[in-house]
């Protein structure tokens, strides 16, 4: 019986995964998400990055939401300030709506409108390093 | 004495906006560049030069040339978010807004001596830049107590001095 619950458990859990990524899948993602550029004067795509998409109210770190040319998600990125990454403070519960992550970069970032001090992005990409270069330039 | 204004570069070099344009003149020579500039990750950002040397009169003009960020051109004066004095007294305040990639701002400089501007979003990076026109005043701000005020260590560390502004006239980043 127990085995049951955990199997009816984990298959509800894998839908409502499914059902999350389903809904981000595609440029724009339903609100609260926001397109960036409309928030803060920076390019509409930023090569490297895309087209991002981030709920307010989770500034400074996110998740932001990248899609490449044709609208499709290649990305979930995290902005978290070098400031709080302290003994006093954490990022828990973070969500991560994308789906499927293919590999994980980490790498500094001096600033930008939006998150205006120096900050590390933790970006996992929901394609191959291959077809990052879907979103280079 | 300062005048103003924001321009799209590239194709036609159109004029997209302007701030504060009464007239628009350089009366001491040729427009000076300065590019705001940075690696493609963001993981560093500048101004090139740094520090410059120019003439009462000249006008400078910062042009956005990082494809994946924005930055300003901020005089530190306390017009611009209360910050700290960091130009001639005498002399009006600058602050260039947000500039998208290929977007610039001009200021013409007439009073002489040393301003100091940095960048909004990237101060805490160390963006910053020095301008000297003319020569240093005598008694100007740097003599002033609180002239460092709420400035970053990231900042103060970057400003060339003026003594090298002076013997090199143009100071990139080492």
């Amino acid at each position: 019986m127990k085995k049951l619950v955990l199997a009816v458990a984990l298959t509800m859990g894998s839908s409502l995964c499914a059902m999350a990524a389903d809904e981000v899948i595609k440029a724009p993602p339903a609100a609260p998400y926001e397109q960036v550029s409309k928030l803060v004067k920076l390019p509409d795509f930023l090569p490297g990055m895309g087209q991002l998409f981030v709920d307010p109210t989770t500034l400074p770190a996110g998740p932001f939401l990248a899609y490449d040319h044709d609208g499709k998600l290649v990305s979930t990125i995290y902005m978290l300030p070098i400031k709080d990454l302290n003994p006093d403070k954490r990022f828990d519960d973070l969500a991560s709506p994308g789906g499927n992550v293919d590999h994980v970069d980490v790498y500094y970032n001096a600033g930008h409108p939006g998150v205006e001090e120096p900050h590390v992005h933790v970006v996992l990409w929901h394609v191959s390093a291959a077809d990052e270069a879907r979103v280079a330039k | 004495m300062t005048l103003t204004r924001r321009e799209i570069l590239g194709a036609g070099g159109g004029l997209a906006a302007a701030l504060s344009l009464p007239s628009l003149a350089v009366w001491g020579g040729e427009m000076v560049e300065i590019k705001m500039q940075g690696r493609d990750d963001g993981s560093h950002v500048w101004f090139d030069p740094i520090g410059i040397l120019i003439k009462p009169g000249q006008t400078i003009r910062w042009s956005n040339l990082n494809p994946g960020n924005s930055h300003t051109t901020t005089a530190y004066n306390p017009t611009n978010f209360e910050r700290p004095l960091r130009m001639p007294k005498a002399a009006k305040s600058w602050d260039s807004d947000y500039l998208l990639p290929n977007e610039s701002f001009s200021v013409t400089f007439t009073e002489q001596g040393v301003y100091d501007y940095y960048c909004i979003p990237h101060e805490h990076a160390g963006m910053v830049g020095r301008i000297i026109v003319g020569e240093p005043e005598a008694h100007g701000w740097a003599e002033m107590i609180g002239a460092n005020g709420d400035l970053p260590e990231e900042a103060l560390k970057a400003f060339p001095t003026v003594e090298d502004i002076m013997t090199k006239r143009v100071v990139r980043r080492a």
